[in-house]
């Protein structure tokens, strides 16, 4: 039986699963579309990730992140819940000798990480915004009927690109809308949009940071060689993507797992048989009191098994109460 | 006679004054309740689309407080230090709420006007006095009376009781305790001290063992010769507090980290928090956060933020003090 840890990212876009062996060796990695239903996705990528392994494994720890991590832990019972930008920074230290810079840009964040001598040392998410992450380029790749996935490789082939305003993702759309109608070719407004994203990125995220290499770019969108392309571009130095740039999260978290591990010894992991429970979940705002909460109850084969969203803790507390009275 | 005091912007910084003001001369002071989501929706509905976050707030506080009182308390305020305004917003205040706002009582509006000089101080006491009384003795001594509170209150949070809702916490964020780390809250106080506009960011950091340093706690006199020593004249008084704030800190550097709280559209921010993040990074190696907040009631993305800002520095810590970094059983080779 060979031992591994387990790491889930659950992304407002994507959902990604990663096993991972004790010597850091990627076991089985699963990339999945959240498509707004998080529990299905974890089920689904629990499901492919042992699937791809043969041999017997024991999970001696897991891990969670992404803006699910607290859903995705209740399900699976998690040792570690951490937030993204700790888990890039430790997957992308571990896997880059000396990085000193990591671009990442995800479904519905980016967010650049600067690293000091092996620590996080700054970092900077996008504000309120979310124009220029992935689930922007998606959309305009939907509105050009180009698959996603050819986007960057068209972007490579323009030879004159075009300016596209980038500051905001209403106004990049409608700039492009106007160049299109100019008679612009697809691959020159492509390179224009990529073009206008890292600008965009690299002067909300990178105003006054020291942007150092090596460079890492990670996070979905990381395989997108047009955008990889404009920042080598702007920065005017190579970037490197990591081979699992697109699950890089979860891998932090098989880390910090690992570590917990060892210095724990001990696991809350259900067992991949979760897969096969059902799980609903039901919302309710709670009158109780002014605040108004949105209260969101989880159950698990039609036990409560997890409450939360309540400010003052009494709907989260009073399952701990009858949770403790069936023990 | 029923006064309401909408529960937003200058409440925070100057209700125990009114409120013990009105009270001493006989009326009834009704606050509205601390924001919820309620307040939070009606404000957002009655207010013109370009408003920042705190003014949406204020407008559903006088929404709250529309029924129940004879007068709602709006004074303009224009200018409390000579030769400084606080904001274009506050300015219009007044005309913002009536022309929004439909049926609302009469509304004390009295201006509050020093930017020439502090001379009309007691003409404006007077005329805020006169919606209950004539009697100019009467509002003389509710006057000294009301002071008094509103330098208590004050001197409350210089020692650390933070005024969250504008109720005062029952013991001091400094927990004084060896190794904890103290981050520096900043941002206007009427976003901070909103328990719910602000995300809850004041417990938030203290569920993370986190000692909270506020502007108010700190000489406001020192912080403004710090901010006299610019260039130019910083001419907003909640800028020239912060920013004072932040040059005293980049000098102390006795702080692990600074944590400045904006919304969305403010017009002083976009250029005052812009000068303290350059001054922070390039005076000092003081970790800096930029928040910034809007309608959102989804709190997972601050969440993330404030874990891996607190994560950041417990990693720096551990790093200064020759400990293995984070994980040595991972970093290590």
């Amino acid at each position: 039986m060979k031992n591994c840890y387990l790491g889930i990212d659950v992304g407002s876009v994507s959902t990604n699963v990663v096993l991972m062996d004790e010597d850091k060796g990627i076991m089985a990695k699963v990339y999945t579309q959240t498509q707004g239903k998080p529990i299905e996705a974890v089920k689904r990528g629990l499901k492919e990730v042992r699937s791809q392994v043969s041999e017997e494994v024991r999970v001696r720890g897991v891990g969670t992140t992404g803006s699910g991590r607290h859903l995705a832990a209740m399900m699976v019972g998690a040792d570690v819940i951490k937030n993204e930008i700790t888990a890039h920074g430790i997957a992308a230290i571990n896997f880059v000798d000396g990085v000193k810079t990591i671009l990442e840009i995800g479904g519905q964040d980016s967010k650049i990480i600067l690293l000091r001598d092996g620590i996080i040392s700054d970092f900077a998410m996008n504000t309120v915004c979310a124009a220029g992450t992935g689930s922007f380029l998606d959309r305009q790749a939907a509105r050009l009927g180009i698959p996603i996935e050819d986007f960057g490789e068209m972007a490579l082939k323009s030879q004159a690109p075009v300016r596209i305003a980038g500051r905001c993702a209403v106004f990049a759309e409608s700039d492009m809308i106007h160049k299109q109608q100019l008679g612009h070719n697809q691959e020159d407004i492509i390179k224009g949009l990529c073009d206008a994203l890292v600008r965009n990125f690299l002067n909300n995220l990178g105003k006054g940071k020291e942007i150092l290499g090596p460079i890492v770019f990670q996070g979905g969108v990381a395989a997108n060689v047009g955008i990889k392309k404009s920042f080598e571009e702007a920065l005017g130095t190579a970037i490197l993507v990591p081979p699992h740039h697109d699950v890089m999260g979860a891998i932090g978290c098989c880390l910090m797992a690992q570590e917990y591990d060892m210095k724990k010894n001990r696991t809350s992991f259900k067992g991949f048989d979760i897969v096969h429970s059902g799980y609903q979940v039901k919302g309710f705002e709670c009158n109780d009191c002014s605040n108004g909460c949105e209260v969101i109850e989880i159950l698990r084969d039609g036990q409560v098994s997890a409450r939360w969203g309540d400010k003052c803790g009494k709907w989260n507390g009073k399952l701990k109460n009858e949770v403790e009275k069936l023990a | 006679m029923k006064i309401g005091i909408p529960r937003g912007l200058w409440f925070y910084d100057y209700y125990p004054l009114w409120k013990a003001f009105y009270e001493a001369l006989g009326a009834e002071v009704i606050l509205s309740s601390p924001t919820n989501k309620h307040i939070l929706d009606q404000g957002a509905k009655n207010t013109v689309d370009e408003a920042c976050l705190p003014v949406k707030i204020l407008h559903g506080h006088i929404i709250d407080l529309r029924d129940k009182v004879d007068y709602i308390f709006v004074p303009r305020m224009m200018s409390v230090y000579k030769g400084e305004y606080i904001c274009p917003k506050f300015c219009g205040l007044p005309e913002m709420v009536k022309y929004s706002i439909k049926n609302v009582p009469p509304m004390i509006d009295t201006v509050i006007n020093f930017n020439k000089s502090r001379k009309s101080l007691m003409t404006t006491i007077y005329e805020f006095g006169e919606y209950v009384t004539k009697d100019r003795k009467k509002i003389d001594s509710a006057y000294a009376e009301a002071l008094k509170k509103y330098k208590q209150y004050k001197q409350s949070i210089a020692e650390g009781r933070i005024p969250l809702n504008g109720e005062l916490m029952k013991e001091s964020c400094f927990n004084g305790k060896r190794g904890r780390k103290t981050i520096a809250l900043m941002g206007h106080s009427y976003l901070i001290y909103d328990n719910f506009g602000s995300m809850e960011i004041i417990n938030k950091l203290k569920a993370l063992n986190v000692d909270i340093l506020l502007p108010e706690m700190l000489d406001n006199g020192r912080l403004r010769d710090y901010s006299d020593t610019l260039e130019k004249r910083m001419f907003w008084s909640y800028g020239r507090r912060l920013m004072g704030t932040a040059m005293y800190l980049a000098e102390n550097k006795d702080i692990d980290g600074v944590i400045y709280v904006s919304s969305f559209g403010c017009g002083i921010d976009s250029i005052v928090e812009e000068l303290i993040e350059r001054r922070m990074r390039s005076e000092s190696d003081i970790p800096f956060l930029l928040i910034t907040l809007d309608e959102h009631t989804g709190e997972a993305g601050v969440n993330t933020r404030l874990e891996a800002f607190i994560d950041m520095i417990d990693w720096r810590r551990k790093n200064e003090g020759n400990l293995s970094p984070y994980g040595k059983s991972i970093c290590g080779n």
